[in-house]
């Protein structure tokens, strides 16, 4: 049973989710929401540092500039005609953010403040305190609200509707009150955020299971650059969460057992503002080395003085007192690197478009590329504005240029077999461990540092986990708030994104910004690998393939900071 | 060395034992079920939870996302108060020996164990009409200038994640369901507060319908309750403030407010004795004239004639003075309640003892019984 028809559907109602709701429905769509969480819970919410646009407000600054920064960043991976129209349509993306009310921290003449962050050239990223996410999510859903768009709440997208080659909805289990639902649309719109879940140690909500990934890989269509994963180099020790570059930007320290500012080894210009991935590895070549306390450093922000923790880092201080029992106006703070963002994803083109009629991706789910090997500080919230928007808009002229929608009883009939295939087994294992065996390994074996044997060790762990997840059991029989079989449907798309992540990190035979592989191939090698990997599933098997990079007009360079 | 925060992560185990009202959501059964799990001594209320739900019953059914306080989703009760169950640290209470007691928030209708159906809560915000009106104003080009301190106006309802825990508490809509509450209100003050906003005079207007700021009973569960430092009272009392600036008083508790300000400003002290007629209106006043007269036997009210004048009703009136000089902004600095955090914050640059209860942090509710 049909529930709706939409024009555009949108899964995940982030800050790509939602601008694009926007754009779609000022575009004269009819468009919904569908998110297994409310929309302002989602992750999007926890970037604390900033948005990266080249306003000029705190120094002189261009788009070029930016669009430089970023590909240098990416280590030359990102495709450069996205790169151009991301830093080229920033500027105007961050006023009307503005415009619709975002709470901008402000200059002394009452601009947007803008604060240095890493590897960029100049003070380019624009922030609320540090809770900028928090106040885009929810000034994006001020304006959802105010164009009463309809969202499908706490509705757990589970399939996408194929008919006659077209992407046609989306078939999804009802969190509230139970039974799989689908819903008709001429176009979808994925935009559920990544697939930190898939390690132990990382900065993601537990949303964060790459459902959008996984749910274009089963219709046919390639994840590009899977084996590009951030981590970032100050994630609270024990539990992952974030701590803001911003601390940096703020002028932070990040110290060894030595009390050394070992940065300077490693970063000796740019220092605590180098590069995300640079600093992950110094971090982890530090820990390893023996010179870490307990497998972390020491992020000091002691210097900076209570008065400007208190204005502009007071978010950084409630979660180190809450999480580690420090507070950092009198101690340091304990971190290592975490997974934090993943710049592979749904393989599209510059107006988010897959190789599916009708689907499209943005955000962290999507990889356009604009952030390549490596994601610069800032430039997460930058993409799901820019790109939110992009893709709204050609999906809401795509929908509106053609008419029918079509979603065949056998979709729905086999959805529903399946499920009951899964709820009716009561003989087998419980979700958790093999989650957890999941997010453990990745760490060990697919972490910061890279290793051929240990990658094919992955692989082979992999495997047995998705063997195992064959006989997987739910305890929840029931229809109301059943978080038990979505946790364990959310668990079935995290293996099959490991089991694509990890041939691409095989395969790349080079160390290029988050992949790197200091043991037998520590060099980038242009030569071979400037080019993407894209993964696709076949009978189950992945599938790794080669597509070039575009470039516009930079070269590639050795990559100092 | 802070010795009153949560203790640092170490390597060892605890035992946690917690008790959770299961709601079974088909038949309306409601049982009050233990549980005992052995944690890392660094788990939050939430990673119990998860552990229950792994390992002891899948069946177990609660809201979480980001576990870093700032999504919102794990609002609950814990001994009869509203925490984000991620916020919430354990070692202190398992410690203890105490077995707290977990339920869903209050003032909402239960769906399953501790998930509560935010429909309408929801409503409520959506009926403040919450986003940026900016008139018939063109936006400039770039953005709207607008200094620091005018933005700081609304920092603290800025930072409200909408979690629900001052609704759960919020003592006025448990009598009043259709009180429009503490979230609510909180974001309405979020817009009247923002200097880009021209509808102000419109938003105060319905927020001071029925069911709206005067309905608040100044309990201050909200403020107490709230884990990101809202405090959706304050705001409450801006949003009556800025109304009796823009002549908005039709309301009885904005003419009680007007009322207990004249007194202040006049003669220093409460005048009871005119306060019904003030605030009600002479007709309601004359009905009441066998109470009054009851109270004034009872030495409750002193006679009107002569007023009684403060002996040093000048101070009263710089006060006064003092509170109307200060415009939006000040109102930050005067608002009763002002987060603890603040007061932490500048605990020692203050020269303050930690040990004065000024300064306390906010602790965790005490262990209660059972």
């Amino acid at each position: 049973m049909v529930e709706a028809k939409h024009d555009v559907l949108i899964v995940g109602a982030g800050c790509a989710g939602m601008r694009a709701a926007i754009e779609a429905h000022d575009a004269g769509a009819d468009v919904a929401l569908l998110s297994k969480i409310h929309p302002v819970r989602s992750h999007s919410g926890a970037a604390e540092g900033g948005i990266n646009a080249a306003l000029g407000n705190a120094s002189d600054d261009s788009p070029e500039e930016h669009a430089y920064d970023t590909v240098k960043g990416s280590d030359y991976l990102g495709d450069q005609d996205a790169i151009e129209i991301l830093c080229n349509e920033a500027p105007g993306d961050v006023y009307q953010l503005e415009h619709w009310g975002a709470v901008f921290s402000r200059t002394d003449d009452g601009r947007i403040a803008q604060r240095p962050f890493g590897a960029a050239g100049a003070p380019r990223t624009a922030y609320a305190a540090d809770i900028t996410g928090h106040v885009l999510v929810h000034v994006l859903y001020e304006q959802v609200m105010k164009r009463e768009i309809p969202t499908y709440e706490e509705f757990f997208a589970w399939k996408l509707v194929m008919n006659d080659d077209r992407c046609q909805g989306v078939i999804a289990w009802d969190l509230l009150d139970g039974g799989l639902k689908s819903i008709g649309a001429k176009t979808v719109i994925l935009a559920t955020g990544g697939a930190g879940r898939l390690y132990v140690g990382t900065t993601n909500a537990y949303a964060c299971t790459g459902d959008g990934m996984a749910l274009a890989l089963s219709v046919g269509v390639a994840l590009k650059d899977m084996e590009m994963m951030q981590f970032h180099p100050t994630t609270l020790s024990p539990t992952g969460v974030l701590i803001t570059e911003g601390t940096r930007g703020e002028g932070a320290y990040l110290l060894n057992s030595e009390g050394e500012r070992f940065l300077k080894r490693y970063a000796p210009n740019a220092m605590e503002l180098a590069s995300r991935d640079v600093i992950s590895r110094a971090e982890q070549t530090e820990i390893d080395e023996g010179r870490g306390i307990n497998g972390n450093v020491m992020l000091d922000l002691r210097h900076l003085g209570a008065e400007k923790i208190l204005e502009r880092l007071h978010g950084t201080r409630e979660l180190s007192m809450t999480f580690a029992g420090v507070d950092p106006i009198y101690e340091p703070i304990p971190v290592r690197p975490g997974s934090h963002y993943h710049m592979g994803g749904v393989d599209t083109d510059v107006w988010g478009l897959t190789s599916v009629e009708g689907l499209y991706a943005a955000g962290e789910c999507a990889c356009v590329s604009v952030h390549g090997a490596n994601r610069l500080g800032g430039n997460a919230l930058m993409e799901t504005i820019t790109y939110g928007k992009r893709v709204g808009r050609h999906a809401a002229d795509w929908a509106l240029a053609n008419t029918t929608i079509e979603v065949p009883q056998s979709v729905e009939a086999d959805a529903e077999r399946e499920l009951k295939e899964l709820l009716d087994r009561n003989e087998g294992e419980r979700p958790w461990s093999i989650r957890d065996e999941l997010a453990s390994s990745m760490h060990e074996n697919f972490g910061v540092f890279r290793r051929e044997e240990q990658m094919r060790k992955q692989g082979e762990i992999v495997e047995g986990l998705r063997e195992r997840y064959q006989r997987v059991i739910v305890d929840d029989k029931g229809d109301v708030f059943n978080t038990d079989l979505t946790q364990a449907l959310e668990l079935g798309f995290l293996l099959e994104l490991a089991a694509c992540m990890v041939p691409c990190g095989l395969e790349r035979k080079e160390s290029r910004g988050a992949h790197a592989r200091p043991y037998d191939y520590p060099d980038r090698d242009d030569e071979q690998y400037l080019r993407h990997t894209l993964v696709t599933m076949r009978d189950g098997t992945p599938q790794v393939e080669w597509k070039p990079v575009t470039m516009t007009k930079w070269q590639p360079q050795e990559r100092t900071y | 060395m802070h010795t009153d925060l949560a203790p640092a992560p170490g390597s060892t185990t605890i035992e946690i034992a917690l008790k959770i009202w299961r709601y079974d959501a088909v038949t309306g059964d409601k049982e009050l079920k233990r549980y005992e799990v052995e944690a890392p001594d660094w788990v939050t209320l939430l990673d119990v939870l998860d552990i229950i739900k792994d390992k002891h019953d899948g069946t177990l059914a609660y809201r979480k996302s980001c576990r870093m306080m700032i999504c919102g989703s794990c609002g609950m009760r814990m001994d009869g108060a509203a925490v984000l169950a991620c916020k919430t640290r354990m070692y202190d209470i398992a410690k203890s020996g105490h077995v707290p007691v977990i339920a869903p928030m209050g003032n909402l209708p239960v769906r399953k164990d501790l998930v509560v159906d935010m429909e309408p809560f929801w409503n409520k915000i959506r009926r403040m009409k919450p986003w940026l009106d900016p008139g018939y104003e063109e936006p400039p080009e770039k953005e709207w200038r607008v200094s620091q301190e005018k933005m700081n106006v609304i920092h603290k309802e800025a930072l409200c994640i909408m979690c629900g825990c001052c609704v759960s508490e919020c003592n006025s809509m448990e009598s009043d369901p259709e009180f429009f509450g503490p979230a609510a209100l909180a974001k309405g003050m979020r817009f009247v507060g923002d200097a880009r906003d021209q509808a102000n005079v419109s938003r105060l207007e319905d927020y001071n319908d029925e069911h709206g700021i005067w309905d608040c009973t100044r309990c201050y569960f909200c403020n107490e309750r709230c884990p990101k430092g809202v405090d959706p009272r304050d705001a409450i009392a801006k949003l009556g403030a800025e109304s009796i600036k823009e002549g908005i008083e039709h309301d009885m508790g904005a003419k009680h407010a007007n009322w207990f300000v004249t007194s202040a400003r006049t003669t220093g002290w409460l005048r009871e004795t005119e306060l019904v007629p003030k605030t009600q209106g002479i007709v309601e006043a004359i009905r009441q004239t066998k109470f009054a007269l009851n109270l004034a036997k009872h030495g409750k009210v002193p006679s009107p004639v002569p007023p009684h004048v403060a002996e040093r009703v000048n101070e009263s009136r710089l006060l006064y003075s003092l509170v109307k000089e200060q415009g939006r902004d000040g109102a930050l600095g005067i608002v009763q309640g002002e987060h603890a955090l603040g007061r932490i914050e500048f605990t020692e640059q203050a020269g303050l003892k930690a040990n004065d209860p000024e300064v306390q942090p906010v602790v965790e509710p005490p262990p209660a019984e059972g």
